[in-house]
């Protein structure tokens, strides 16, 4: 015992009464908001949900083009290109740049505009070349022989002055000479109109029929929920495709379709919400306090199950998306000359090999709002459902 | 056991039976006759093809035909190709469809649960970060732009694979991939997540401290019970990739049923609409009866009882 220092007999001081009370207590929402704000990939996608959406209603205010206008002489015109400088006897100089999948040449400024197609003499069909002339300076533009080059008249290749965006067309124009910016942001208004009115569709259905059959129990939620059972066994994108057989494709029938199927999900969510909250003591305590069944429904139980409806309803904001872009791209979906990322995409396929820029834009865009909006679910989850809680 | 069973091929009756007469009824409420597409039909003509494909009789009575031929398993003819029975169609497309969807399945298996695997037993560290970003880029981006893309690069760009086709095994590759990638990322991402869950549960604090092999706490163990909700999704695995199968098949031109149900929407061929639609619908219950069946192999806590829900 004598090993034991003197002083380790003191007393200690009275614990920190500061540190014993923990954080301050937080409403479920503000606790909610804190855990969403921390969540940075969440923070992002919100970011870029809000900029897709500006976007997406301002940006074709801005554009000189609208989705529809075609210009079959400039086709197919690259995002990028390499420009050359011709420079003819009088001093004049022409720039221009040569689209290698289609052989034609392009007039362009020096800041990247496109002014025109060129035009050239006859295509000389034996030889597989075409003269074009500036002035005395003549060039021959050689594709028998791929990659295509030009040739000046003393038989020397021609190379490009340096590479140059196109100021004019941002993201290039497609196969009929469209801008693809101005039919991309199309492509995003009809995504985002389809995605949250079909949501806003299947979130109002879902609430009544799972609302209703929670509520009640018994005999009618077991048929309800039979029903539910049947629906959700086949594959919902086999309903939004017959229906979207049998209305015309368009539009309103692709929320009408999506809007009348989806809804499956949300009242197997809504049900148990109440399910589960209908025992509680102050639900019994209102209708004690006789509260009709509408007014615990809308003012009790609802706003109480409010946490995973918000986050199936996130969930539910990509799906809508995709199958959007799926129906448009199997062709069941807008109809042309609506653009939607889907139709873009697929007619992006056919001229792949020669365009592929036509492809990246409409497949990045969608990708990354893919992203975002299941950030945003995955974040919100993470915020607003105690069960994911760390 | 027998009497599930039952009960769940009652309901499988049951649930055909309204996605029947569902598509039936919808398809007879497009707008316009089967043959009004073609050109000016003579109305003698026009008679003959209605009584031929008895079009002229009241739709109830069409409605207990067809219902009759789906009993005996025949689908009926299709409109646009004269001669060709639905289950021909069916038939011819079913070989490549299956043989797809079965290595995607293998592939969702295959890849899925042990990337799941790796990325839980290595949490926080570079493997699990690395299986997880790629899991979310993979639940993200639909599948036509994965095949859209894979396709420009792999078999465009770097030559490695057939643009289309199945004439030898790198054909599959790129379908088979641009099928199961989401599936392969949603399994890895719940086989991590459920694998945790199960880490902490006590049985393996105690398979641990009685000193077994890490091997066999982990597969025996830990592995089969967090194994239950992956078996789970599979059925709805299976009805996805079907379902991925239209575009999926219409991009690489694969022959099968997706490209034929496709092709039969732009050809507004409705028998044929309507036909692989219920053959569709019929061998998912299928599959997802078998998912519930093995379920319970696999979790002797789920009894399988009549008193469903």
């Amino acid at each position: 015992m004598s090993d034991i220092a003197p002083q380790m007999w003191e007393r200690l001081p009275p614990a920190d009464a500061a540190a014993a009370t923990t954080a301050p207590s937080l409403t479920y929402w503000q606790d909610a908001r804190r855990r969403l704000w921390a969540n940075k990939p969440a923070m992002v996608s919100i970011a870029f949900i809000a900029l897709l959406i500006l976007a997406a209603i301002f940006g074709p205010l801005f554009s000189p083009f609208t989705y529809a206008d075609q210009n079959l002489r400039l086709a197919n015109i690259p995002p990028a290109f390499e420009a050359y400088a011709v420079t003819d006897g009088q001093g004049g100089t022409t720039r221009f740049f040569l689209n290698a999948s289609n052989f034609n040449l392009y007039e362009v400024d020096a800041e990247g505009h496109v002014l025109g197609l060129l035009r050239g003499e006859r295509k000389d069909m034996l030889k597989k070349s075409q003269a074009f002339i500036f002035g005395d300076t003549t060039l021959t533009l050689d594709y028998s022989r791929l990659p295509a080059r030009l040739v000046a008249a003393d038989g020397t290749t021609i190379s490009p002055s340096g590479w140059s965006w196109n100021r004019t067309y941002i993201f290039g124009t497609d196969q009929l000479g469209r801008d693809v910016l101005v039919r991309q942001l199309y492509g995003a208004r009809i995504s985002l109109t389809v995605a949250f009115v079909a949501t806003l569709v299947n979130f109002f259905i879902g609430i009544f029929y799972g609302g209703i059959a929670g509520y009640i129990g018994g005999k009618p939620d077991a048929i309800m929920m039979r029903i539910v059972e049947i629906i959700a066994t086949i594959p919902l994108t086999l309903y939004v495709v017959l229906l979207m057989v049998v209305f015309d494709s368009g539009l309103y029938s692709i929320i009408i379709a999506i809007g009348s199927v989806f809804w499956v999900d949300m009242a197997r969510i809504v049900r148990g919400q109440i399910l589960s909250l209908k025992s509680q003591d102050y639900v019994a305590a209102a209708r004690t306090m006789g509260a009709s069944t509408t007014r615990i429904l809308t003012r009790h139980l609802l706003p109480n199950s409010i946490g995973p409806i918000i986050v199936t309803l996130t969930m539910l904001i990509p799906s809508a998306i995709f199958i959007e872009s799926f129906m448009s791209f199997i062709g069941l979906g807008v109809t042309p000359p609506l653009a939607s990322w889907g139709t873009l995409t697929s007619e992006a396929v056919e001229t792949m090999r020669a365009y592929p820029h036509q492809l990246f834009f409409p497949a990045a865009a969608i990708s990354l709002t893919m992203f975002a909006f299941n950030f945003l679910g995955d974040g919100l989850r993470d915020a607003l459902d105690p069960r994911f809680r760390r | 056991m027998p009497a599930y069973i039952l009960q769940r091929l009652g309901m499988m009756a049951i649930t055909l039976w309204a996605i029947v007469t569902l598509t039936f009824f919808l398809m007879h409420a497009v707008p316009g006759g089967p043959f009004v597409s073609e050109r000016m039909l003579a109305p003698e003509i026009e008679a003959a093809l209605n009584a031929k494909y008895g079009l002229d009789q009241p739709i109830w009575a069409q409605y207990l035909s067809y219902l009759r031929g789906i009993v005996t398993l025949d689908l009926g003819p299709s409109f646009k190709y004269p001669g060709v029975s639905i289950n021909t169609m069916i038939a011819t497309g079913l070989p490549v469809t299956l043989r797809t969807g079965l290595l995607a399945v293998i592939a969702v298996v295959a890849l899925g649960v042990p990337l799941g695997i790796v990325a839980a037993l290595n949490r926080n560290k570079w493997p699990d970060t690395t299986v997880m970003l790629i899991a979310t880029i993979g639940v993200a981006i639909p599948s036509y732009v994965i095949a859209t893309v894979t396709l420009y690069i792999f078999a465009l760009r770097l030559g490695w694979v057939p643009t289309f086709g199945l004439d030898d095994w790198r054909g599959y590759i790129l379908p088979v991939f641009a099928l199961s990638g989401f599936w392969i990322s949603f399994v890895a991402r719940l086989t991590r997540s459920s694998l945790l869950e199960t880490f902490e549960q006590d049985f393996m604090t105690t398979a641990r401290a009685k000193g077994l092999h890490p091997g066999q706490v982990l597969f025996k163990h830990g592995l089969r019970n967090s194994l239950v909700p992956v078996v789970t999704v599979l059925g709805p695995v299976v009805a996805n990739l079907i379902t991925g199968s239209f575009v999926i098949e219409q991009i690489f031109a694969l022959p099968g049923i997706g490209r034929q149900f496709v092709l039969s929407i732009t050809n507004r061929d409705y028998t044929a609409i309507m036909g692989i639609t219920i053959f569709y619908a019929a061998a998912l219950m299928v599959m997802i009866l078998i998912v519930d069946l093995l379920y319970a192999v696999l979790d002797p806590r789920i009894k399988l009882t009549s008193a469903a829900a």
